[in-house]
């Protein structure tokens, strides 16, 4: 009974003074270290070292076979700048992004709108459209590999049926690239439809009553109200698939090999391609930091964005 | 003019529905095929494109039992280290999570923005790095380069933190009062308060382990230690002619995380639209 009481007014006494945000208490302190340690040991470890790591080893020759390291200062920088394949997979990667981010962008934000209204088969369409995004890539590759081929593909059937033109998209170094980004935006498009679903739901209902009192139409209505109050919503939509397009890999792992004849080959491709089978990890990972300086400054203007949309 | 309107909107969302799940049905209708009927009715568009005439479990027979592609195998194996890597992410994310969200300690602020910071940090740059660290620790061909590098979430941390910071801070006093130490209060009051956020957790971190491909594709050799990804990667390039045995191989990995996913898509789509709403 009394340890009771001392124990609760121990807690009474410390309690208000808990309400200060500068003291801090000794065991809570102690405790609080233990919680963030294996989490921050983690951090430290896997991607703090490793990223110093990248940085050292950006500057050096070496290679994993010999292994020989020298310290050869930018030269790896120096001749990435002017490697006709690491430009080229860089071309690749904005290729991809800038076809990807209006296309599906559009096709998001047009599901979204379908299924905003709720009435009885919602979910079921939400599912359906959603379900791509769980398959995983290398499966999802490996079918479209199929659904491309020229003979027995399911979609030469259909073109074929529709009197079109048939043809192997994977096996024409002008079309491979289509045939990437045509399962990558059916693999994306319902991960964007549930952020914009997310974004649709923040816009307050009584704005649209407002405006259909005013007499104004529904595509108006989208014009005027939704597509400025989905700005913020828009801007991380086609940022996330820039960022995502810059590290395009495993679907073109699966599906092309980063073939025909290179057409197809991404910027982490090239890294791995350097980096782990030519075994030359300092200018794979030199490729890498120029990879961050872009993912980075594409992080910088989306920070910059945001704050700028919040006043 | 409505009713057209209508239509036509049921119209276009039926058809984006088919083409969203056509691969997939297709998928699993060719693995139920014998080879040879595969493509005898893809010339053309007719039911049977997607109805097998002569339905068969041979395909799944065969990569099942094959003795060159256990797919069992990969998949038993792939279960265990998405497995373990949930089960881990779990507990060393909500204690940091906790930590961050109702402990004061010095240093607090720059430790999170660290964490942060990390968020920037494309795991693609650190590929290199990493890997000799692997090969350094002697963890290469081990699922502990699977595992241990992975059981850092910092996007987990960030959103179990929301969630924790929503606990009200009277029933940690009351729990202290009670006599409770910090970590009794975290595992019998904090975390059950936070099921539904742990769940989505989970479901991203599971289906992200059992998707991942480069990174095992570069730390594991030994065949028969190998994830299903790249397992079906594999096997597609090397048996290039036997599609009916790669879609079977393709339906049987496939299949129970769609079923998963069924169960507890409500979950995971609340972590994507937290992702979205941070910005």
């Amino acid at each position: 009974m009394t340890s009771v009481t001392a124990a609760a007014e121990s807690a009474s006494k410390t309690a208000p003074s808990s309400k200060k945000p500068r003291r801090f208490l000794r065991g809570e302190e102690i405790t609080a270290w233990w919680f963030v340690l294996p989490s921050f040991a983690l951090l430290l470890i896997f991607v703090f070292y490793p990223m110093l790591q990248a940085f050292v080893i950006s500057f050096q020759n070496y290679n994993l076979v010999g292994s020989t390291r020298s310290f050869i200062g930018l030269d790896n920088y120096k001749s990435l700048v002017t490697d006709r394949d690491f430009l080229a997979s860089l071309r690749h990667s904005f290729h991809f992004a800038i076809v990807v981010i209006p296309i599906q962008t559009a096709i998001s934000l047009g599901l979204a709108l379908l299924i905003q209204k709720k009435f009885k088969l919602t979910g079921l369409f939400r599912t359906l459209y959603f379900i791509p995004v769980v398959i995983s890539t290398a499966v999802a590759a490996t079918v479209f590999k199929l659904i491309y081929n020229k003979e027995f593909g399911i979609l030469n059937n259909v073109l074929k049926t529709l009197h079109l033109p048939t043809t192997n998209f994977l096996s024409n170094p002008d079309t491979a690239m289509n045939g990437v980004i045509m399962l990558g935006i059916w693999k994306g498009v319902g991960f964007f439809m549930i952020i914009f679903l997310a974004g649709l739901n923040n816009i307050p209902q009584d704005l649209y009553e407002a405006a259909r009192v005013d007499g104004a139409t529904k595509i108006q209505q989208f014009f005027r109200i939704t597509l400025p109050l989905l700005n913020r919503t828009t801007a991380f939509v086609v940022i996330m698939t820039t960022i995502d397009a810059i590290k395009l890999s495993g679907l073109v792992f699966v599906l092309t090999s980063g073939g025909p004849n290179g057409a197809t080959e991404t910027a982490v491709y090239y890294i791995y391609k350097m980096a782990f089978q030519q075994m030359q990890m300092g200018y794979g990972t030199a490729a890498a930091f120029i990879l961050f300086a872009i993912v980075l400054a594409i992080s910088l203007v989306q920070m910059r964005l945001f704050r700028n949309a919040e006043h | 003019m409505n009713r057209f309107a209508s239509i036509a909107k049921y119209t276009v969302m039926t058809v984006l529905a088919v083409i969203s799940i056509i691969p997939i049905l297709w998928m699993i209708s060719g693995s139920l095929r014998p080879y040879e009927e595969l493509f005898k009715y893809s010339s053309s568009l007719n039911i049977h494109l997607f109805v097998p005439v002569q339905p068969t479990l041979a395909n799944f027979k065969e990569v099942i039992f094959s003795e060159g592609n256990p797919f069992l195998r990969y998949i038993a194996n792939t279960l265990f280290v998405a497995g373990s890597v949930t089960l881990l992410v779990l507990l060393v994310n909500s204690m940091s999570a906790f930590a961050f969200a109702k402990l004061r300690f010095r240093g607090k602020a720059i430790v999170f923005a660290l964490f942060m910071s990390a968020m920037i940090i494309p795991g693609e740059v650190t590929l290199v790095p990493n890997y000799l660290l692997m090969n350094y620790f002697g963890w290469l061909n081990s699922y502990k380069a699977l595992v241990i590098p992975s059981m850092l979430s910092v996007f987990g941390i960030f959103l179990l933190r929301q969630f924790f910071a929503e606990i009200p801070d009277e029933i940690l006093e009351a729990a202290k009062i009670d006599g409770a130490s910090m970590t009794r209060t975290f595992s019998s009051i904090v975390l059950p308060a936070a099921v539904p956020p742990m769940i989505t957790l989970a479901l991203m971190t599971f289906l992200g382990n059992w998707d991942s491909y480069l990174w095992p594709l570069i730390v594991i050799n030994d065949e028969k230690k190998q994830m299903i990804q790249v397992a079906i990667a594999a096997f597609s390039s090397v048996e290039g002619t036997d599609w009916s045995k790669i879609l079977a191989a393709s339906t049987i990995s496939t299949v129970p995380i769609l079923i998963l996913f069924l169960f507890l898509q409500r979950y995971y789509i609340q972590g994507i639209t937290m992702s979205g709403v941070k910005g």
